[in-house]
């Protein structure tokens, strides 16, 4: 029998109670109560328009948090005595914002030096590299994987260059993927398990005014990792809001473009000689036959074939099957996105549609799914990350707009993005582009919340919630204001009020 | 008969010819746009923020000839006056961007000293950066070469319209590209060691100039040398005329001479001592601006010294992180400069960023980073204007000036302000309108193809949008964009 010869007994025996294990430790983890503080002083947000995050706006409102909880908001509160007053005139309150698909620096690749797990996660998104027009000072010279061309003088997106040395970027590269290569079918690894909670990476999502992420999953794998949802700053023991959330599958090129053979130990990159899906075909196929054969497994029947999914994998893929682990899938192409709507109707599967950078040209098709979207980042011209693919060529400005339009739950994502160009950023393009700001407001806070199903918690300025909030020094989301003050669980973490 | 490869080649002959003919057209089109504005327009009812001199909260700029006449809250329109009404609007002249290659086919060449070099022969009047350029509001680009030299070419600088890198010029030899810092081909000893190696050259060069030209002068007159060479030297030294110099001094001649601007770039707070020796060794220091790289911001006390304008580069913020503890200090690097009270020019960045292209939404990050308004404002404008050395014609809205304006939808810090409309010498340069490439990226273009072609029978000869020029409302001008008539020339073609 080759299912047992392939799989070994404890796993077989375990695998199921581990996941009940997991889950009544994540319910566990969420009852704990934190270690009692002493009773804290209020602090008082005052003079400010507060946008609730569900579209409403309060002028000149006031935020009181005691204890790391919102406890009032409103315009007229009388200022408990004890409080500290940050008188913010001109200003604006957000809820903090939501990335409901942040890829993390990877932390736990070979050969990595910390200083550049920046270029790791640069590196992870490339595909074909082509240059800049025009921009012909090649940054890494010969040593260079990609013959990196930017602008002189301006530091290399990709690789960091000058600012880095390029033979580290090079170095970098031969192990610089954070997906696991024993298969193509892996849901029963966990993102959570490669997250350092240190890492630079969420300073700089706090300081852009990210509190909370869903840590997302590699895309170069077909039916890849569970995401874990996380907070970006904070004391570590509450950082972790739920340690493995949704499988991530990937349609299109991904899978069949981007990561290593699995020819140990020979590991090249993906050919035609290896058992990675070299076409699209192949990667429908790849998914379909392990929901296939996820379902002959629960069956007790055998499973065929060397490409058949893990034991544990299937275990796993049983509660996709059934809807108790949520799926995602990420399409970038109108054929993608249509093919992952194939494949969830014949397997009745429901999924959130992820970057989705050609929604706009299956609008119908995507309402009549009833699938929600985590569409971002925005752009023409892709930007440094996923870039060079010949999937983003039909980006266009005004798709969040028309998915918002169309009455699709959209959340927006900056995916990889960070510091100037995250999440913030794509809020205010999406702006430009000709969405309200309550609207977008909503795309970054209310709508993830209640996608990654934390809007009990997160996700609003609401008395009882959670006292994640940011103190903009003008309009939100606009070209002449940023996040001066971020308070994530009643704390700030970020504070730019001198200069 | 002819050979399938022959055969090949005259397909792709006509191909190219075909294209090329409907490049030539669109630019034809365009030229034709541009040939004959009206005399006068009054911009009338907008919000101008003339950057030099107080915001005037509703006003009238009465352009004439293609230079401004007037501004002000009260102004008279001429009766002949083309009124456009931008009520709700902003005013302002158009940006200007002060150190540009991205209009050259390429940056540098791969010879280091090539003061020879005049960007008058790179420059591609049918990039589409030109086009981008308009669209984001600028109306004066410094060509010149990239950083990647010792001594680069000349410089000019040009507006975005016109086909020909003559129609496009504002002004010839702006000045000459020195580069202190050393790009991706030697060090640092090895660069400053080819300047020295260059102007030794040069007074070598100058020295046997004269002494030819003193020879020849005792020839004339059939006289023998009676002096010895360091003599003749001096001799002969009045009797250059400019036109003696051979190409490859001419250039740096003026520059030592002061006829000539200097854009020197410096990477790092290294460089800035070199730059500034270098300058004040070979005469150039007073025509100097500094073109300075992120990491220059270290060394504000030389630059504020120096007094020389500056012009920063399109990466304003500067992150730094300790090696020992990993913690990121952030420094964002225009206010270093304001608050050393030194004038600065802010670049575009010339990637493929949707925010920091525009040179206003730089303006805005420096407002949001703690920069007076007024500042981030002279940033992109007049400043820029003055280290090249237009000031005096280009950079603000004020009588006498160049009709150079844009007309945005709202405030210019304001990220979702649109640019509406471009005057460049008071010819409309550019209305977002009629921008189908703009239209088609945010889904507004139209489905089938409208009016024009319809309209096509009427006129024959494409429209001329200003023939229509008559007292109207501007808005209701039907003006097609070079690109609609790209397409209608292809499908004539067809």
């Amino acid at each position: 029998m080759k299912i047992s010869a392939n799989h070994q007994k404890p796993l077989c025996l375990k695998g199921l109670h581990i996941v009940q294990l997991g889950i009544a430790a994540v319910i566990a983890g969420m009852l704990t109560i934190p270690p009692v503080r002493a009773a804290d002083n209020a602090i008082v947000l005052k003079g400010a328009t507060v946008h609730i995050g569900n579209g409403e706006i309060i002028d000149h409102g006031v935020v009181v948090i005691r204890n790391g909880r919102i406890t009032q908001v409103g315009a007229n509160l009388t200022i408990p005595a004890d409080a500290k007053v940050i008188e913010l005139a001109g200003g604006s309150i957000t809820p903090g914002l939501i990335d409901a698909n942040a890829a993390l620096e990877p932390t736990d690749v070979m050969m990595v030096d910390r200083r550049n797990a920046r270029q790791v996660a640069a590196d992870l998104f490339h595909g074909d590299h082509k240059g800049h027009e025009n921009e012909s000072v090649g940054c890494c010279g010969s040593s260079c994987p990609r013959q990196l061309q930017h602008a002189s003088g301006a530091k290399c997106k990709q690789c960091g260059f000058p600012d880095t040395s390029p033979a580290m970027a090079v170095g970098v590269r031969r192990s610089a993927m954070s997906v696991e290569h024993s298969s193509e079918v892996i849901p029963h690894t966990r993102v959570i398990d490669s997250v350092n909670l240190r890492s630079p990476d969420f300073d700089r999502l706090a300081g852009g005014g990210v509190t909370t992420v869903f840590a997302a999953p590699d895309s170069a794998a077909v039916i890849s990792s569970q995401g874990a949802i996380l907070r970006t700053a904070g004391s570590l023991h509450d950082r972790v809001v739920r340690e493995s959330g949704a499988v991530m599958a990937s349609m299109g090129s991904d899978p069949a473009r981007r990561g290593f053979s699995n020819n140990l130990p020979f590991r090249e990159f993906v050919n035609f000689y290896n058992r990675r899906p070299t076409t699209r075909m192949g990667v429908a196929w790849v998914f379909r036959k392990a929901m296939y054969d996820t379902d002959r497994f629960d069956k007790g029947e055998i499973v065929y074939g060397a490409d058949a999914p893990t034991e544990p994998a299937m275990k796993e893929l049983r509660h996709v099957l059934a809807g108790k682990i949520p799926l995602r899938i990420q399409a970038r192409m109108q054929h993608d996105i249509l093919a992952a709507l194939r494949l969830a109707d014949e397997f009745g599967l429901e999924f959130t549609l992820i970057e989705a950078t050609e929604a706009h040209r299956c609008l119908d098709e995507l309402r009549d799914s009833k699938s929600p979207v985590v569409y971002g980042p925005v752009y023409v011209d892709a930007p440094g990350a996923r870039a060079f693919s010949s999937e983003v060529d039909n980006a266009r400005l005004h798709t969040l707009k028309e998915l918002l339009r169309a009455g699709i739950p959209t959340a927006l994502t900056a995916h990889e993005l960070r510091d100037e160009d995250g999440l913030a950023r794509q809020a205010m393009y999406a702006r430009r582009f000709g969405v309200s700001l309550e609207d977008v407001t909503r795309c970054v806070t209310e709508t993830p919340a209640k996608l990654l199903g934390i809007d009990d918690e997160v996700g609003t300025v609401a008395s009882g919630k959670r006292a994640d909030l940011i103190l903009w020094n003008g309009e939100p989301f606009d070209g002449a204001s940023k996040p001066v003050v971020v308070i994530s669980g009643g704390k700030i973490v970020v504070d730019r009020r001198k200069g | 008969m002819k050979s399938n490869r022959d055969r090949t080649e005259i397909v792709v002959n006509r191909r190219f010819s075909i294209q090329f003919m409907t490049a030539l057209a669109a630019l034809l089109i365009a030229t034709a746009t541009f040939a004959s504005p009206p005399a006068k327009i009054a911009l009338k009812g907008g919000r101008i923020i003339p950057i030099v001199g107080e915001d005037i909260p509703v006003g009238t700029i009465l352009i004439e000839h293609g230079k401004i006449k007037a501004v002000g809250k009260d102004v008279e329109i001429p009766y002949d006056a083309m009124v456009v009404d931008v009520t709700g609007k902003v005013v302002m002249p158009g940006m200007i961007d002060a150190h540009s290659a991205r209009g050259l086919d390429i940056r540098n060449e791969n010879l280091d000293v090539t003061p020879f070099l005049d960007v008058y022969d790179a420059i591609d009047p049918s990039k589409l950066y030109f086009e981008d350029a308009l669209r984001d509001g600028i109306t004066t680009i410094h060509a010149i070469v990239g950083h990647n030299c010792v001594i680069g070419g000349l410089s000019r600088a040009i507006h975005p319209i016109g086909i020909t890198p003559d129609e496009m010029t504002q002004q010839p030899s702006v000045s000459l590209k020195l580069s202190v810092a050393p790009q991706n081909r030697s060090d640092r000893m090895a660069q400053l060691a080819t300047f020295r190696e260059t102007f030794r050259e040069l007074a070598e060069y100058l020295d046997d100039l004269a002494e030819t030209k003193y020879e020849e002068s005792l020839e004339k007159k059939d006289e023998k040398i009676k002096v010895g060479p360091d003599e003749a030297k001096k001799l002969g030294k009045d009797l250059i005329k400019p036109e003696d110099y051979d190409d490859k001094h001419r250039n740096l001649v003026k520059l030592t001479g002061g006829q000539l601007g200097a854009f020197v770039y410096a990477g790092r707070a290294a460089d800035i001592a070199a730059a500034e020796s270098l300058a004040k060794q070979h005469g150039f220091f007073d025509q100097t601006t500094l073109v300075l790289g992120p990491r220059c911001y270290k060394a504000i006390e030389e630059i504020k010294a120096t007094g020389r304008p500056v012009v920063l580069d399109s990466q304003l913020l500067y992150r730094e992180e300790n090696p020992i503890t990993g913690k990121i200090t952030e420094t964002f690097i225009p206010k270093v400069y304001a608050d050393a009270g030194v004038a600065f020019s802010l670049l575009p960045s010339g990637d493929t960023s949707l925010a920091e292209r525009y040179l206003n939404y730089q303006a805005a990050r420096c407002v949001r980073n703690g920069i007076a308004r007024k500042t981030a404002l002279e940033a992109i404008t007049i400043n820029p204007a003055r280290a090249i050395g237009i000031g005096d014609r280009f950079g603000s809205i004020e009588v006498g000036k160049t009709a150079n304006v844009v007309v945005m939808s709202g405030d210019p810090l304001d990220f979702s302000s649109w640019v509406d409309l471009v005057y460049i010498n008071g010819i409309r340069a550019y209305e977002r309108e009629s921008d189908v490439r703009l239209k088609q990226l945010l889904g507004e273009e139209k489905p089938e193809i409208p009016e024009q072609v319809k309209g096509e029978k009427n006129e024959g000869a494409p429209v001329d949008p200003k023939a229509g020029h008559s007292k109207g409302d501007a808005d209701k001008l039907e003006a097609p964009a070079p690109n609609e008539m790209t397409k209608d020339a292809e499908k004539k073609k067809e």
